[in-house]
């Protein structure tokens, strides 16, 4: 094969699977969620519901794409996408097996971390271009919201680096070929937490949510957008949860690694990150929501500490059982 | 405060502050019915609120004119339509205060049974709504409204079961009630109320301990004692509040006398202290039911014979003001009979519509995220408001 | 602002408030019991009926949609058009015409506006002939009102097409009232104020 056919295969694929996984990642989270509630989720378009996905992405095509007449209409149509792009770029880094992915950095990690919080961009502008004061003092606070929390998740993410040596992302799941990083003892576990934890509240999921729904009483920095710019709104959003579950799974739940032949690698790596995706939809349905003051609170008083405390104690060990440093 | 305000005037006082009035508009996100409040934001905090009402008049008092005595009770369930029978007993009461009629002592235990079912239901609907709010349509709000509602409708078979309705019963008439129990309804019933009562320990559960929620609601809408006794409010309001007052206790009627239960007071007076005044009299209006289940005695089910004809019940020159202990306060019904089918006159005192005069009263000072808390614990039913 | 609720009170009672817990394990604790809750109920079967394929069993009472029945011996329309039900109903939607006959009068026209219908059951309560009655079905949606003014043919109809709902005129006045014996020896007095006895209500 020519040295420039894979380069631009690999991502195509990559992009697409992302695509269809993230549309029907939405149904298995509404299936989730009703049977948490007692009743069914979609279950009469296509056999129990499975082309409920395709009916909404259609049924968002043709919806009447409305633009309000004084927005800033560069920024208001640039918005989803700048919102999008960084949610998808961040699976560039993530290898789905050894030597299976678009491009194994070496800094991989800090890629996809700085990347990932490059959509704040694309959240501001939409709040921005929509000229409405709802959405902009809801997209300032959700700017704010996700800059609080992404530094925990930095700090919680930096823990498997410590432990396995090596930014690249295949280095840290092959590190843990003998023990998943989340059952190191304490460090491991309370890694996981604050991991969890931080990307349920830089993603805006509920309980962390004030700006999703009902955020003074209006939507949120969305308000203005209908149809297919709201569509790509929502790819982006479940998206980043999804790529943040899959860094999840590869930091903490070893990746690839599990019982069978090797050609089962990507399968498991696809079912950890569906296990991080469920319990993040678990946290989701479980809790009402808390105010933006105490969210922040609680990200600046509580997990930035914890989490700083919790990196410095991982150098320790780490240094402690290297022998000979 | 002016009422006529739009919602792009936007006031500079003399601080220097920014004042703008936005408007929490008759549709709502957060489901209480039609209600219009202005409120007037310094910033994040609310400074004033404007309460427009009267979306859903729909002219209850001047219809109870035209209607008779035996057509009104159906009709009088919609006016608090999330607990109708306690809206029906406040009108058939008044009219047998009138005429002095007496009603039958199985009759007055079933009141008593479909009262305090509604009143489980009115609060299960209630937690639903208020959970629902707080915490989005889209989150965990949405699965205890979900969990609520599943046992609502266990409550609403039973009824479905005694009456055929759902939701307007039409239960009440002057003289006692209309429908006997069908065969079985016993048993089912306290299957029923066993099943609701664990229910109710997996949404404490879910809730009490809750730091999210705890920190939503506690120091959150507080009404003093001081302010509840003047304000008029009722029900769980002044009960959470530290007034020890129930009208079930301080003024029996229909034999609520015979029943042994708890009135629940507490003196926080915010949120927190209103929600668990509502599930503690969750249980007790359980524990009503058992006890009347089991203590129910035989006899006729209305002192007056079956209707036949529309202006049957004729109520002789009086005046009466009577008075239930609804889900929500205070419900009570004045009548004034002139001697012919039809009442002269009639009014409906709501407990909702009393219960919204304490709003701005506690809302200003608190942020707009908190608006929907309170105004979930003060649990306004536009109907009752309206009427 | 308020007269009655000062200042200070607010805050002694906001501050008496008791705080959310700051203990982190009891925290956890809360948080992972609300979790495990949600979480029994995922395993728990969901209470969804998948109508219209499968429809839940109505109870014996259940006020359905209104239906003009036949007598049971002869197999003539019960209906005497005394228009009882149409004086009753508290939102007027009954009009019957009577026609006289010789042995009976019967209705000329019965029309019932179904969409202004509250399903009160008053209508059925005060047959004399058990003419009128509830079915325990409620299924008939259409997307034209017009179809829901139901005349005397369609209220037969209904009559044949569902199942009748247990209660008929005379069941739900027997249910009623002091049993016959009693309302004999007060000699069937439908004024109120009997005696001197209160109100026991």
């Amino acid at each position: 094969m020519a040295e420039w056919v894979y380069p631009l295969i690999a991502p195509f694929i990559v992009l697409n699977a992302i695509l269809g996984i993230v549309t029907y990642v939405t149904l298995l989270e509404r299936k989730f969620a009703a049977r948490m509630q007692s009743r069914i989720g979609p279950y009469r378009v296509g056999p129990h519901g499975l082309l409920q996905p395709i009916a909404d992405a259609i049924k968002l095509m043709m919806k009447e794409d409305v633009v309000p007449t004084a927005a800033d209409r560069p920024v208001y149509i640039l918005a989803p996408v700048v919102f999008l792009i960084p949610c998808m770029l961040i699976f560039a880094t993530i290898p789905f097996a050894p030597g299976l992915g678009v491009a194994d950095l070496n800094i991989g990690i800090l890629f996809f971390l700085a990347v990932s919080a490059m959509e704040i961009v694309g959240l501001f502008m939409a709040g921005w271009g929509s000229n409405n004061k709802y959405a902009l003092l809801s997209a300032m606070r959700a700017v704010n919201q996700v800059i609080s929390y992404d530094l925990p998740f930095i700090f919680a993410a930096l823990v498997p680096v410590l432990l396995a040596g090596s930014l690249r992302l295949s280095d840290i799941a092959a590190a843990q070929a003998g023990l998943w990083f989340v059952f190191y003892p304490v460090i491991g576990q309370l890694a996981f937490v604050a991991f969890i934890v931080s990307t349920v509240a830089a993603e805006n999921r509920a309980p962390f949510d004030i700006l999703e729904a009902e955020s003074e009483l209006v939507a949120g920095f969305r308000v203005e957008y209908s149809g297919m710019k709201f569509a790509i709104i929502q790819l982006g959003e479940y998206a980043h949860v999804i790529g943040a579950s899959f860094l999840g799974a590869l930091l903490f739940l070893g990746a690839w690694a599990g019982p069978g032949p090797e050609w089962m690698g990507p399968i498991w790596f696809l079912l950890k990150a569906m296990f991080v995706f469920l319990v993040v939809t678990w946290v989701r349905w479980s809790f009402v929501r808390i105010r933006v003051d105490q969210i922040l609170a609680l990200s600046w008083k509580a997990l930035l500490p914890a989490t700083l405390v919790l990196l410095v104690g991982t150098a320790v060990v780490v240094v402690w059982r290297t022998p000979g440093v | 405060m002016t009422t006529a305000a739009s919602p792009s005037r936007v006031e500079i006082d003399y601080t220097g502050s920014e004042r703008l009035t936005m408007n929490m508009g008759p549709q709502h996100p957060s489901a209480h019915g039609v209600f219009r409040a202005i409120l007037t934001l310094e910033g994040e905090q609310v400074v004033g609120v404007d309460a427009v009402i009267g979306y859903l008049h729909r002219c209850h008092e001047k219809l109870a004119e035209t209607l008779t005595y035996a057509q009104y009770p159906s009709i009088a369930s919609k006016t608090d339509y999330v607990a109708a029978m306690t809206s029906e007993f406040a009108y058939v009461r008044a009219a047998e205060m009138i005429g002095k009629i007496e009603v039958p002592k199985r009759a007055q235990y079933l009141r008593v049974i479909a009262a305090e079912l509604q009143r489980v239901a009115s609060h299960l609907l209630w937690l639903g709504t208020w959970c629902l709010d707080m915490g989005g349509a889209l989150g965990g709000g949405a699965t205890i409204f979900l969990y609520c509602i599943r046992e609502r409708e266990l409550v609403l078979d039973l009824f479905e079961s005694l009456v055929g309705a759902r939701l307007l019963y039409g239960f009440y008439q002057v003289g006692g009630v209309r429908y006997d129990l069908p065969p079985g309804w016993p048993e089912k019933c306290r299957e029923t109320v066993d099943l609701i009562d664990r229910r109710i320990d997996e949404y404490q559960r879910m809730l009490e301990e809750n730091p999210f929620f705890l920190v939503r609601t506690q120091g959150v809408g507080v009404i003093s004692r001081e302010l509840a006794q003047e304000v008029g409010i009722s029900g769980p309001l002044v009960r959470g509040s530290g007034v020890n007052f129930d009208l079930r206790r301080t003024d029996p009627y229909s034999s609520y006398e015979d029943f042994d239960f708890r009135v629940p007071v507490e003196t926080g007076g915010d949120c927190y202290a209103r929600y668990r005044v509502r599930m503690v009299e969750f249980r007790e209006s359980l524990q009503i039911v058992r006890q009347a289940l089991d203590r129910l005695p035989e006899g006729p089910v209305s002192s007056r014979p079956g209707l036949k004809s529309v202006a049957q019940v004729r109520i002789p020159k009086g005046e009466a003001y009577a008075r239930v202990e609804g889900a929500r306060g205070e419900v009570g019904c004045y009548l004034i009979a002139d001697g012919s089918a039809k009442p002269y006159r009639m009014k409906w005192r709501g407990a909702s519509f009393s219960n919204l005069a304490v709003l701005p009263h506690i809302i200003p000072g608190h942020k707009v995220a908190d608006v929907v808390a309170i105004m979930g614990s003060v649990d306004p039913v536009f109907g009752e408001v309206d009427r | 602002m308020s007269d009655v609720q000062t200042a200070a009170d607010v805050r002694a009672l906001r501050d008496a408030a008791p705080r959310a817990p700051t203990d982190v394990r009891v925290i956890i604790r809360a948080i992972l019991g609300a979790m495990r809750i949600t979480l029994r109920n995922l395993f728990r079967k969901p209470v969804t009926v998948h109508y219209p394929d499968k429809e839940r069993a109505y109870p014996d009472r259940y006020r359905g949609l209104l239906a003009l029945v036949y007598e049971k011996d002869t197999g003539e329309e019960a209906c005497i058009g005394c228009r009882l039900c149409e004086y009753v109903c508290p939102p007027a939607v009954i009009k019957v015409e009577m026609l006289k006959s010789e042995k009976r009068n019967y209705a000329k026209t019965f029309t019932l506006e179904l969409y202004a219908c509250e399903f009160c059951e008053l209508c059925v309560q005060v047959c004399p002939t058990d003419a009128i009655v509830m079915m325990k079905s409620f299924d008939l949606s259409t997307t034209d009102r017009r179809e829901l003014l139901l005349d005397k043919d369609k209220l037969h109809a209904i009559g044949t097409q569902f199942e009748q709902s247990w209660a008929t005129g005379n069941k739900l006045r027997d249910m009623q009232g002091p049993p016959k014996m009693a309302r004999a020896e007060h000699g069937g007095s439908t004024e109120a104020a009997k005696g001197g006895e209160t109100a026991g209500a």
